[in-house]
């Protein structure tokens, strides 16, 4: 049975509750909204693809000094990876120890209607370790996800963990903040958490 | 260290000496930021700029130097990093301008995230590109129509000013909760 989307956005929610963890936007956004809520450790890239692991990147650089031993954790969907693939190569240099990166990879482009990406000819984790991350594994199945979500809790970053899902979506509400609130409300959780 | 980058050799007109002199104008105004973070893209107007940073006396301890592959990917980085309240300075030439534009529309502007980049001038006076003045001659209409507000330092602004109202650019970007470039002419006019 294929892991859905939302299996992996509860157990992550619950494995990391007080790391920062970045949203990559549309469906993976508002599925992680229904199934644990508007949380202030949440930071979602609204529009964009190809942001949000760029954005964390810096996140994760600028938490790692003060925050040691807490994760940056990162949702990022296929082809909103590909569109900047190039960070691959930057996070596999600059090595951040603190950031875990879970792609949930679909082979489509979801969101928009269920185009495909180019992932299903791609071994994403032989890309991240030839980039120089510290580590990597693809996971698919329930089992898998579950020790891997564990083993990302206290693994040496930066990680970088391939969900293969279906492509099972919650119906959903749009989401309509104001983006300058979701940058406020995270800036503070994290001086709280400090 | 910021006089030591200010010591610059004897005044001429000679291309070299006006890029060396402004350069370190440059270099003075974004060590007086003082970054933690000095992202940067590559560029040959820059070297003097970026070599203070990569290998010279700007390189210390505590502080990251590291390039860019893009400059979308620079805009998005250095947004984290300002979130995460880490002092950054995006250091990259003009005609990368139009990779960012969705980047900094979609992240640092709507989300209020200050954010700082001095940005090289090419295309003008000295330039020895026969093509790069397509794209460079319309950075200030691409910004504007952009609505990224920006400041222009060239040869209208007194070399001694440079590094000064480099550092209140960034001020300015945190008083105005936004993303502000510095355009820097090193080249001439």
């Amino acid at each position: 049975m294929a892991i859905e989307r939302a299996d992996v956005l509860r157990l992550v929610d619950a494995a990391f509750p007080d790391s920062a963890i970045v949203l990559t936007l549309g469906g993976t956004a508002r599925e992680m909204l229904a199934v644990a809520g508007r949380k202030p450790n949440h930071i979602i890239s609204l529009d964009a693809m190809g942001q949000t692991v760029s954005l964390a990147l810096g996140l994760a650089l600028g938490l790692e000094a003060e925050r040691p031993n807490e994760k940056l954790v990162v949702i990022e969907g296929d082809g909103a990876l590909i569109m900047g693939l190039s960070v691959m190569s930057t996070v596999g240099h600059l090595k951040p120890r603190n950031l875990v990166v879970f792609l949930l990879d679909n082979n489509v482009y979801l969101a928009t209607g269920g185009q495909p990406t180019a992932s299903s000819d791609m071994d994403m984790v032989a890309v991240a370790e030839a980039c120089g991350w510290a580590t990597g594994r693809d996971v698919r199945t329930a089992d898998e996800l579950a020790a891997a979500v564990a083993w990302a809790g206290s693994a040496d970053g930066p990680v970088f963990i391939r969900v293969h899902i279906g492509v099972a979506q919650l119906k959903t509400n749009y989401f309509l903040e104001d983006p300058a609130v979701l940058a406020e409300d995270f800036r503070r959780w994290l001086k709280a958490a400090q | 260290m910021i006089d030591d980058v200010l010591a610059a050799p004897a005044a001429t007109d000679s291309q070299e000496d006006l890029l060396d002199r402004r350069s370190r104008a440059v270099i003075a105004g974004i060590e007086a930021i003082d970054p933690a973070f000095v992202l940067h893209l590559a560029s040959s107007t820059l070297k003097i700029v970026l070599d203070h940073f990569i290998s010279g006396l700007g390189a210390r301890d505590g502080r990251r130097v590291f390039a860019m592959p893009r400059e979308e990917e620079g805009i998005c980085i250095a947004t984290g990093l300002e979130l995460a309240d880490s002092r950054t300075v995006l250091i990259f030439q003009d005609n990368g301008i139009g990779n960012l534009l969705t980047a900094l529309l979609t992240l640092p502007q709507p989300y209020h995230v200050p954010l700082f980049g001095v940005v090289t001038r090419r295309g003008g006076l000295g330039e020895y590109n026969s093509m790069i003045h397509t794209i460079s001659e319309r950075s200030e209409a691409l910004l504007d129509a952009a609505g990224v507000r920006w400041f222009q330092l060239d040869t209208r602004t007194p070399i001694d000013r440079w590094a000064v109202e480099i550092e209140r650019a960034w001020q300015f970007s945190r008083t105005t909760h936004r993303p502000v470039f510095v355009l820097v002419n090193l080249m001439g006019g």
